[in-house]
C-alpha cells in the first residue's frame, strides 16, 4: 500500500499505512490473531489520523477492503476506497473446518508458481507471507460473514475497485458488493493489465489518480 | 461499536517548529492504554516535538484479547510506533512507563532510536515459585487480581486513579509473556548504547526497590542519569509527580536531540 500512500501524500493528504495484527512479522504469529484484531488495528490507525485531521477516509486492498468496508459500518468515515475485495467464500466445504484442520496443517501453499497471477515484474518486489495461515483462512471466512450483515449499514461514499483478470469469484463480488451497499452514492471501476494487486501491478497509477479525483470529488474546496 | 476502551485511543500529534523533525514515541505499560502517556504526550508535543502513542497488541480492548498476545507482539507494537515517527521525524525518542520502559529499553538495543527515558521500569519480578508454572496456571486460572487492598490502593491522586483506564486484572498468561520479556530485557541492557533517563517514584508499590540501580549499572551507555520522585505512586505520568517527570523528559529530549 505504500506506493499508493506515497501518492495519495503528494496529493497533499496524511496517510498512515498501519500493520494488521499478525502481518509482517512472521507467519506463527498470524496463527494467534483474529480477525477482530485486524479490525481493532484498523481502528488504531482511524484514530492515529483522526488525532491530526478532520476527515479520514478509508483505502483498502483485498481483505483490507473486507475491513475498510466492515469498519465504515461501524464508524464515521469520509468515504470508502475498497480495491479487489472478495464477497464470497471459496466453494471449499473445509472452511467451516479450518479451526480444526488448522492443528494438523497449519500452512497452505499459495497456488501457482513464483509470480503466478501477475503481471509485469513487481511481483518480485512484493512480500507476504509465502503460504496461508490455515486459522486464518477460517478468520477470513468469518470476517466475511460479517461484512455480508454490514454492508446495509455502511452509509458513506464507496468507490470500488477491481481488476479484470483477478480470480473470477473476485470480479463476481464487486458487482455483490455494490449491489448490498447502504451507501446511495457508490461506483465500480474496471481495471484491465494487472492481476489481484491493483496497487502495486502496472495499472497502479490508474488506481490512485481514480481514488484521488473519489476524494477529490467529495472534498471539492479540497485542499 | 469501537472495540478500543473509550478515551484509550492511540494517537499522533504531529511536530511543529524547530522540534517538528525530532518525534517521541510514549509507551503505556502492562494492561494499561495510551491514555496513561497521553497527558506526556501532549506536554511534549506543546513543545514542538511530533509524538505517537501507540496501543500494545492485545491492550485497550478486552482483556481476553490480552490473553492471546506474546511479548514479541508488543515489541512488534514498539517498532511500528518507531517506524510511523520515522516516516516523518529524523530522530525518535522512546518513552516509556513500566512495561513500557522495558520494551523501550530492549527496543533500544534493536533499532536507531536517539534516546529512552524509562519510567516506572521493573528490572524482573518479586520471586514467586509460581512463576515457572504460569503457563500450566493459566489454563485453570486465566486473571489474577491485581496488587493489595482496596482500588486506588497505592494511588496519592485518587481523582486521576478514576480517569485511568487499565484491565481490572493480569492475565495470568501474559504475566509469562512479562517474565520472558524482562529475561529478553536484562540481556539487552549492555547493548544500549543511547542516553538514557531512569525515573523511579520512591513511594511506588509494584516495582522491586532495587530496579533502577540494576537497570542503571546494566546498561552500556555512557551518557545515563537516575532520578528519584516522590509524591506519586506506580503511574507517575499521571500522579501528581508528573509535572516534574515531564519537565525532566522534555529537558533529556531537548538535550540529546542537540547532540
Amino acid at each position: 500500500m505504500r506506493g499508493m500512500g506515497e501518492y495519495l501524500n503528494r496529493q497533499g493528504f496524511t496517510v498512515c499505512g498501519i500493520r494488521l495484527a499478525g502481518h509482517a512479522t512472521q507467519p506463527a504469529d498470524m496463527l494467534r490473531v483474529r480477525w477482530r484484531d485486524w479490525l481493532a488495528s484498523v481502528e488504531d490507525g482511524y484514530h492515529l489520523l483522526r488525532s491530526c485531521t478532520d476527515e479520514i477516509y478509508l483505502a483498502g486492498l483485498s481483505l483490507g477492503g473486507m475491513l475498510a468496508l466492515t469498519f465504515a459500518s461501524r464508524f464515521p468515515v469520509a468515504g470508502v476506497i475498497a480495491m479487489s475485495t472478495p464477497y464470497s467464500h471459496p466453494t471449499d466445504g473445509r472452511l467451516k473446518f479450518a479451526r480444526l484442520l488448522g492443528w494438523f496443517k497449519p500452512y497452505l501453499p499459495k497456488g501457482g508458481g513464483p509470480g503466478s497471477g501477475w503481471f509485469g515484474d513487481v511481483w518480485k518486489e512484493h512480500v507476504a507471507y509465502p503460504a496461508y495461515p490455515v486459522r486464518s483462512l477460517g478468520e477470513l471466512g468469518q470476517l466475511m460473514d460479517v461484512l455480508h450483515a454490514a454492508l446495509l449499514q455502511v452509509k458513506s461514499p464507496v468507490l470500488l475497485i477491481s481488476s479484470r483478470n483477478d480470480h473470477p469469484r473476485i470480479c463476481q463480488s464487486m458487482e455483490k458488493i455494490h449491489a448490498r451497499l447502504g451507501s446511495a452514492d457508490k461506483q465500480m471501476v474496471w481495471i484491465d493489465g494487472s492481476g489481484h494487486t491493483i496497487t502495486e501491478e502496472p495499472q497502479r497509477e490508474i488506481v490512485f489518480q481514480t481514488a484521488t479525483e473519489f476524494i477529490f470529488r467529495l472534498n471539492p474546496t479540497g485542499l | 461499536m469501537s472495540q478500543i476502551l473509550p478515551t484509550a485511543e492511540p494517537f499522533f500529534f504531529p511536530g511543529s517548529g524547530k522540534n517538528a523533525k525530532i518525534g517521541c514515541l510514549v509507551q503505556h505499560g502492562f494492561t494499561g492504554t495510551p491514555k496513561e502517556v497521553r497527558w506526556l504526550g501532549e506536554y511534549l508535543n506543546g513543545r514542538g516535538y511530533a509524538v505517537c502513542g501507540m496501543r500494545l497488541t492485545g491492550h485497550a480492548t478486552q482483556p481476553e484479547d490480552m490473553i492471546r498476545s506474546r511479548y514479541p507482539d508488543w515489541l512488534a507494537s514498539v517498532e511500528d510506533g518507531f517506524n510511523l515517527l520515522r516516516s516523518s521525524c529524523e530522530q525518535v525518542f522512546l518513552l516509556g512507563l513500566s512495561m513500557g520502559g522495558i520494551l523501550s529499553l530492549t527496543s533500544a538495543s534493536r533499532l536507531p532510536v536517539k534516546g529512552v527515558v524509562a519510567m516506572s521500569t521493573p528490572y524482573n519480578l518479586p520471586a514467586d515459585p509460581r512463576l515457572k508454572y504460569l503457563k500450566l496456571i493459566s489454563k485453570f486460572i486465566p486473571f489474577m487480581p491485581k496488587g493489595k487492598g482496596e482500588p486506588g490502593h497505592g494511588w496519592f491522586d485518587k481523582d486521576v486513579w478514576k480517569q485511568h483506564v487499565a484491565y481490572p486484572e493480569n492475565p495470568v498468561r501474559s504475566i509469562a509473556e512479562l517474565n520472558a520479556l524482562l529475561v529478553i530485557m536484562r540481556a539487552s541492557l549492555p547493548n544500549v548504547k543511547v542516553p538514557v533517563l531512569i525515573i523511579h517514584s520512591r513511594n511506588d508499590d509494584y516495582v522491586i526497590k532495587g530496579s533502577m540501580d540494576a537497570i542503571y549499572d546494566a546498561i552500556g551507555s555512557t551518557d545515563k542519569q537516575k532520578m528519584w520522585v516522590e509524591g506519586g505512586g506506580h503511574v507517575i505520568t499521571e500522579e501528581p509527580t508528573r509535572h516534574v517527570v515531564f519537565k525532566a523528559a522534555a529537558e533529556f529530549v531537548e538535550r540529546v536531540s542537540r547532540t
